[in-house]
């Protein structure tokens, strides 16, 4: 069952009662107060401090609502996916595993593999889209992101309010993990105060905002402040950097990472890593053929070199788009030949002696035969097309 | 699986636990409310100067206590039911493995140039599996330009695959009637399945349609007779059972919705097959290779660690360990040397010797004597110069 790699987290649940279940008791105990206190109790006294009570009912009992039936729905969500993750070993009537279940299954992994990834990139609409398409919604986090969607919209239109609603939100989680992107965005809010030349502001902003960051980010703060001295269009390093404009998409990033680790998602997606280790495990070195850079540095190719002579339709590494992207990747390990006829692409062993063509080109001895048969006994090299008669073949034993 | 039952388990026990709480919540709590108004508003009518009496202070009282018995009781079931479900999550954390990162290098994959290349491929994806709004709507997000390419031939299959989804048999059958001789030439059994579930959904429709059924089977059933005399033996039977419901007998596996999943299957198979295309598309198969990569490559990363040698493997020349994907998805030879279990490469090519067997050319230098070698496996001495360079 190796393939659950996924992220199942469970929402973040709930701010627990104990707030609103303290105001109903304090309440409650008052009235007894008044109660045991007073010898006559009027009936006006009394009934203002039910008032209160029912009130204060009324809120405990929403937030109770609200609370259990997050926490349910969360249960719920898990359920669901780890049915999901079941249905990977349905099987058939008869007791089988069912070959056919698992191909569909694999199919929404990969939808929903790629949802993720078009979520983490931003294209939400796209993620939308297929969701809906292969019906997975609810097997992705897609709630999640939209909610940070709108707070990377509003940090892309340069504003921090949603951001700082969202620090706030999450104050304790963010704090037990260490997160100073409140402090990223409140030096932001300062630099586009004097950016905008209110330099008077920006002062009373950094004394309001900056001392609840000082234990930590002291040596920053003092840099920061530093910024009031210098005009807009400074060159000098550090200052210059935290006027760039690009800090914004910085902020964005952040924000994302920040929220990931909130969420308790990896921060990789896993649709990249399983297509690096699948590339991976799919690209073969191959041997001879190397392709020469411009600048002169010679580098292996993998499964086809340039004049295509390898190339397999249907191998995805021989596919231009992930040929490049497996470029940089390490390729599979191997320890036994596995040798294929480059004519027929069926196994050369024992059954399918591999032959050598007296250029040294190895291919296996059903196709050759055949060939032979075809052409009046001439040989031709599919990859170099040079021509040999068809006793100039030598056997090749590979161990 | 084991990860999944165990999860599953704490997840149940939320349910069973707490499956009512949320209903039991809201009642005990309105009616709280509701006595507290009712109490409050014959206050009120009582009059301004109303003082209350004994009982009513004492009615107040066990009010009151009953109030904070209730709430007390609830905040603690709702405090149960969030350590109840902070253990499904543990036991996910326990179970599932959240670091599966560890296997990649995170830089590989985040130049803008690399992520528009697996846009693209993504965008390849979705065109071929029929999905274009997915495509366009991806393309247009993600900025890169794509040519809607590879339509054909999958255009037509994915038409009839989406019928095939609704359990329509109708595009599917003129399909393979279509094709039938190269059907057949590839030993292909797509139509008679075809006609099979054909049949099977007629006699599902219960004893109404059995003479539907049966001319069914004698249009299209004779000329499979030859290659399917068992199957349609089998099919003939199940007439036997249908005034007393097929379900109850012996053949109730034919009625089972396996059959649909397997005939969508099949046809995929058979007609990417006779198309000449891959079953899957390029993108879907490195993806299924990765998750058979992953768990493999997690454990072996984990032993590294354990056995601090987690420097022997860099992410960048070779995997550490064999993954095994199947024949299926075997594409290029592969020359290990059999005296030195490495790969060969361009700077350590495969030799052929005189005699016939393979080495690599660092297992033939070290293997020389002189201006002598003996072959590993066979008697022959040799000259090294005649081993000649081979390639595969």
């Amino acid at each position: 069952m190796g393939t659950c790699i996924w992220d199942l987290e469970i929402p973040n649940c709930p701010k627990n009662l104990d707030r609103e279940v303290s105001h109903v008791q304090q309440a409650a105990t008052e009235i007894e107060k008044t109660l045991s206190d007073c010898q006559e109790v009027k009936a006006k006294d009394i009934t203002s401090l039910l008032g209160g009570m029912v009130e204060k009912l009324q809120v405990l009992k929403r937030k109770a609502e609200e609370s259990i039936s997050e926490e349910l729905a969360a249960s719920n969500v898990c359920k669901r996916r780890l049915e999901h993750l079941k249905e990977h070993n349905t099987l058939t009537p008869n007791g089988n595993l069912s070959q056919g279940a698992l191909n569909q299954w694999r199919r929404k992994r990969l939808d929903r593999m790629v949802v993720e990834y078009f979520l983490r990139n931003g294209y939400y609409n796209a993620a939308i889209s297929l969701a809906d398409k292969s019906d997975i919604k609810e097997l992705t986090n897609i709630d999640i992101f939209l909610t940070s969607r709108e707070v990377e919209k509003s940090l892309a239109n340069r504003e921090t309010t949603k951001c700082l609603l969202w620090c706030h939100d999450n104050k304790s989680k963010l704090r037990k993990l260490k997160s100073n992107m409140e402090f990223n965005l409140r030096i932001q809010e300062f630099v586009e105060l004097i950016r905008s030349d209110r330099r008077i502001d920006a002062i009373r902003h950094a004394r309001k905002h900056f001392p609840s960051f000082e234990e930590e980010h002291l040596s920053t703060i003092q840099q920061v402040m530093a910024l009031l001295a210098f005009p807009v269009t400074t060159v000098i390093a550090p200052y210059k950097a935290l006027f760039e404009e690009t800090r914004w998409d910085t902020l964005i990033e952040q924000f994302r990472q920040e929220n990931y680790r909130l969420f308790q998602l990896a921060s990789q997606s896993v649709f990249t890593v399983a297509l690096q280790a699948g590339l991976s495990a799919l690209k073969t070195p191959y041997p001879f053929k190397y392709r020469v850079f411009f600048s002169g540095l010679s580098h292996i190719t993998h499964c086809y070199s340039d004049n295509c002579e390898n190339m397999n339709p249907s191998c995805p590494v021989c596919q231009p788009y992930l040929n490049q992207l497996a470029e940089p990747l390490a390729f599979a390990h191997c320890s036994q030949s596995r040798l294929y006829c480059h004519i027929s692409g069926l196994p050369m062993n024992e059954n399918n002696q591999p032959m050598m063509l007296p250029n040294g080109y190895i291919y296996g001895e059903h196709a050759l035969e055949q060939m032979a048969r075809e052409n009046d006994g001439q040989i031709i090299c599919p990859k170099t097309k040079d021509i040999f008669p068809f006793k100039k073949l030598e056997k090749v034993f590979v161990m | 699986m084991e990860a999944c039952l165990a999860v599953e388990k704490e997840v149940d026990r939320v349910f069973s636990k707490f499956g009512g709480i949320n209903d039991h919540a809201r009642r005990v709590l309105s009616d709280l409310i509701s006595q507290i108004q009712s109490l409050k508003d014959e206050y009120q009518n009582a009059g301004e100067d109303h003082v209350l009496t004994g009982i009513q202070v004492d009615i107040l009282k066990q009010n009151m206590t009953k109030i904070k018995e209730t709430v007390s009781k609830l905040a603690t079931d709702h405090r149960d039911l969030h350590s109840t479900v902070s253990k499904v999550g543990k036991a996910i954390d326990r179970n599932f493995v959240s670091d599966f990162a560890a296997t990649s290098r995170d830089s590989v994959f985040t130049s803008p140039e690399k992520v528009n290349l697996i846009n693209k491929v993504i965008c390849q994806h979705y065109y071929r599996q029929g999905m274009h709004d997915v495509a366009e709507e991806l393309a247009k997000e993600s900025d890169i330009s794509t040519e809607p390419q590879e339509k054909e031939p999958f255009t037509e299959l994915n038409h009839i695959l989406d019928h095939l989804k609704n359990k329509d048999l109708e595009p599917a059958l003129a399909w393979a009637t279509a094709h039938r001789d190269s059907l057949e030439a590839q030993n292909s059994s797509l139509e008679f399945m075809l006609h099979r579930l054909r049949f099977i959904e007629l006699l599902r429709q219960g004893a109404t349609h059995q003479t539907d059924a049966i001319c069914y089977a004698r249009t299209h059933f004779r000329k499979f007779v030859h290659r399917h005399e068992k199957d349609i033996q089998t099919l003939m039977g199940m007439l036997l059972y249908v005034p007393n419901g097929i379900n109850s007998s012996p053949y109730s596996c034919l009625l089972d919705s396996e059959m649909w999943i397997e005939i969508y299957e099949l046809f995929i198979r058979d007609a990417c097959q006779l198309l000449g295309v891959c079953v899957n598309s390029p993108l879907t198969t490195s993806i299924n290779a990765g998750c058979t990569a992953i768990p493999a490559l997690l454990n072996i990363k984990q032993v590294m660690m354990q056995r601090q040698v987690s420097g022997i493997w860099n992410g960048k020349d070779e995997l550490p360990i064999e993954i095994d994907l199947g024949t299926e998805n075997r594409y290029h030879s592969m020359f290990a040397c059999p005296i030195l279990r490495q790969q060969s490469t361009q700077f350590n090519p495969p030799m052929r010797l005189i005699c016939g067997h393979v080495i690599s050319r660092d297992a033939l230098n070290k293997l020389c004597n002189g201006n002598k070698l003996k072959c590993p496996y066979c008697p022959m001495e040799q000259s090294p110069s005649e081993a000649r360079l081979i390639y595969f």
